[in-house]
């Protein structure tokens, strides 16, 4: 008997006019390890939804069918039932924590089960040795990297000790690193014995632990691999279903060590780019940093092409965003200055050249139709510029609607139509393509290229090879606050 | 519980007219700040609340009429009256975990939903000021901090973004609270185990005597 069973199950969220499943059966067996993968909305999260109860106990909808798991109806039984039998690691690791420190969080599932004091401590001890987790202990969520939040998620949904783990999107917002610790749980409980169920875009760290494979598309299962099928899918197939590869090669092993050097009239000059987090200069005195200090960035000079698209990378917590955020002039300490064409720009004048699209661009938009948001950036508004730069991007259709109502591709487009209607010149972006199946990727990778094409520097910070080998000519390497190479992308081949 | 009961009688201790010993309980969240090792904050406030409390005492009396003075009334009565109650507030907040605050919350049986409400306010402020804190950035990148002169557009352009996003967050947040079995039938039970100490009963009788000194003699006397 199999421990999950959905049987004939159509459903369609409140408010929205298509089914997202379309009589969909499918059944899973104890132990197994299955992996759904698919383009955005093809309802991998639903399925996940299903056999967690959120549908339909918490996102509502018209649901047909029965989904029975581990004997239970999931129709007839309450969420917090479920919470010893199903636990979930959710994508985003800002918004699964009820806690605001690391203990709190692994022992608040048991807690909410009633089970006795000695019993959770027990657990927690068990699992802070099995995920090797002691270092994170007594720490604030909030200081934790995007990889350690993501390691206390599994922790805590690991002390309920479930049969089931269901993981939605989990690797999302992680580096390398991250993502290798992560297949480390995952194969912790596969050799626990437990059924494990995977939502996913980016697919190679789970390529040796999956047992079976699905591919979703539009609500329906249409495709159905065995785990060594799945593994020996050529690379042609893998693109014609438009997943991300299953094989992914260390990036850095290959890339070309040679630093490239550009001649003056070709060139951003980046000088002085000095910041710490804990020294705030104070007078005269502190501005120049002895070179000796330990700085959270410590960049004297540095030479970036002209209207190419760079490639920011290097760890978690490695100064990537800290560079970023200085290029942009967010941080009114570090003294650093671009020079174009020998015209100095301080940092007051970086706040208007440079543009940063946030991971979350939810932040930046503040008004309530895409139009007045690309008005406001302008010094003085002209509807038909603003038309046209809406149209180059592809976005004039929704030049009256909220900028909230649209999708996330969408938004993000929005905020650079904006950042090129203040006319910025250089295009920062922080992981644009964090937790987008292929084809989204694909568009961002073409999006970036046109932009370059058209006047603008890009530079991506990201941790996402594809969109590397895609569409970025050269690779910045930051090292601890560093520059630790600039070399072109030997990957890049150079398609638009 | 001592953080809960110690806020509670700052807040009303503060306001009524006995110097010294209002000056004493002063000296109470400054304290804390110190170990909480906030030394600038600490440093920052002593100055500005002695500043306060020698306007409020030599320069300003009942009478005090035009427009700076009546500024520098207000000005003084918020850090005398306010601040004190607003650190210490801030420090329960900050030292107090979420889960030792449900537990204490239980023994003194208030309803699990008024507890598990207020913990996810605490719960919340972290994340309000990380939301924020992007959305300037965002705002200083488009050279919109100052609304184009218009106060309302600028509060507007803050607001709307973190609305959207703490209610994205919420809603994200008690979707895997409840798959965790939060809101179960079940008793909770809690590791950390809260007992009042000698230390606590001392407090806590200190600060009812304070709070019953002030009540005596600002209203029976």
């Amino acid at each position: 008997m199999s421990i999950i069973e959905i049987k004939d199950v159509s459903f369609r969220y409140k408010g929205s006019a298509e089914g997202l499943l379309k009589n969909i059966s499918l059944s899973f067996e104890k132990g197994e390890t299955v992996l759904l993968c698919g383009a955005s909305g093809c309802g991998k999260t639903t399925i996940i939804r299903l056999i967690n109860g959120l549908i339909p106990h918490y996102y509502k909808g018209d649901l047909e069918g029965d989904v029975t798991v581990a004997g239970k109806k999931i129709r007839e039984t309450e969420l917090y039932e479920l919470a010893g039998t199903v636990g979930t690691v959710f994508q985003n690791p800002r918004s699964q924590f009820f806690s605001v420190d690391t203990d709190g969080e692994i022992v608040f599932g048991p807690e909410n089960i009633g089970l006795p004091p000695q019993e959770i401590r027990k657990r927690a001890e068990e699992v802070i040795e099995q995920m090797d987790i002691r270092n994170l202990l007594g720490r604030s969520l909030f200081d934790l990297s995007g990889g350690q939040k993501q390691k206390i998620a599994c922790a805590s949904v690991s002390a309920l000790l479930p049969e089931i783990v269901l993981l939605d999107e989990p690797s999302s917002n992680l580096d390398r690193k991250a993502m290798e610790d992560l297949q480390k749980a995952i194969s912790k409980w596969k050799s626990q014995g437990k059924t494990i169920i995977i939502s996913e875009h980016r697919l190679w760290y789970l390529r040796d632990l999956v047992d079976r494979v699905l591919y979703l598309e539009k609500g329906s299962v249409i495709h159905e691999w065995t785990g060594d099928g799945f593994r020996n899918l050529s690379e042609a197939e893998i693109n014609e279903l438009q997943l991300r590869p299953v094989n992914v090669e260390d990036d850095t092993s290959r890339r070309t060590e040679a630093s490239v050097f550009f001649p003056n009239d070709e060139v951003l000059i980046l000088k002085d780019f000095f910041f710490a987090y804990d020294k705030k200069p104070k007078g005269i005195l502190h501005k120049r940093h002895p070179s000796g200090d330990r700085l959270d960035l410590n960049i004297p000079e540095l030479r970036l092409p002209r209207d190419k698209v760079i490639a920011v990378v290097g760890h978690n917590g490695t100064g990537k965003s800290t560079f970023l955020r200085c290029l942009c002039g967010l941080e009114r300490s570090c003294t650093g200055k671009v020079i174009i064409d020998g015209r100095e720009y301080g940092r007051r004048d970086l706040l208007k050249l440079c543009y940063m699209v946030m991971q979350d661009v939810d932040h930046q938009l503040f008004t309530d139709s895409v139009m007045s948001e690309v008005m406001l950036s302008m010094d003085d508004p002209d509807e038909a510029k603003c038309r046209e730069i809406l149209d180059h991007l592809g976005i004039l259709g929704f030049a009256d609607k909220h900028p909230m109502a649209l999708s996330g591709g969408q938004k993000q487009r929005v905020a650079i139509a904006s950042a090129l209607a203040a006319c910025s010149k250089i295009l920062l972006f922080d992981e644009p393509t964090s937790g987008l199946d292929y084809a989204h990727m694909e568009k961002v990778g073409d999006l970036l290229r046109d932009l370059a094409g058209s006047g603008s520097t890009v530079l991506v910070s990201t941790h996402d090879p594809e969109l590397i080998e895609r569409s970025c000519d050269f690779i910045l390497e930051i090292v601890d606050g560093r520059v630790g190479s600039l070399t072109s992308n030997p990957s890049f081949t150079g398609r638009s | 519980m001592v953080l809960i009961v110690s806020s509670v009688v700052m807040m009303s201790a503060t306001t009524p007219f006995l110097w010294a010993v209002r000056i004493t309980m002063t000296m109470i969240p400054i304290l804390l700040l110190l170990f909480e090792k906030k030394y600038s904050s600490a440093v920052r406030f002593l100055i500005l609340y002695s500043a306060a409390l020698v306007l409020t005492l030599f320069f300003l009396s009942e009478e005090s009429t035009g427009l700076l003075k009546s500024f520098l009334t207000g000005y003084c009565g918020i850090v005398v009256q306010f601040m004190p109650a607003m650190i210490t507030a801030w420090y329960v907040v900050r030292t107090t975990k979420i889960d030792e605050f449900m537990s204490a919350m239980q023994k003194i049986r208030i309803p699990d939903g008024i507890t598990i409400s207020l913990a996810v306010v605490m719960r919340f402020f972290p994340t309000i000021k990380e939301e924020y804190m992007s959305i300037r950035d965002a705002m200083k990148m488009r050279g919109i901090m100052l609304g184009g002169g218009n106060a309302l557009k600028m509060i507007e352009y803050r607001m709307i973004p973190l609305l959207f996003s703490c209610v994205n967050i919420g809603d994200e947040l008690s979707a895997a609270a409840v798959t965790r079995g939060l809101g179960g039938k079940v008793k909770r039970t809690s590791t950390v185990e809260l007992r009042l100490r000698a230390a606590d009963h001392i407090l806590i009788s200190a600060f009812t005597a304070v709070l019953g000194i002030f009540v005596f003699f600002k209203y029976i006397r």
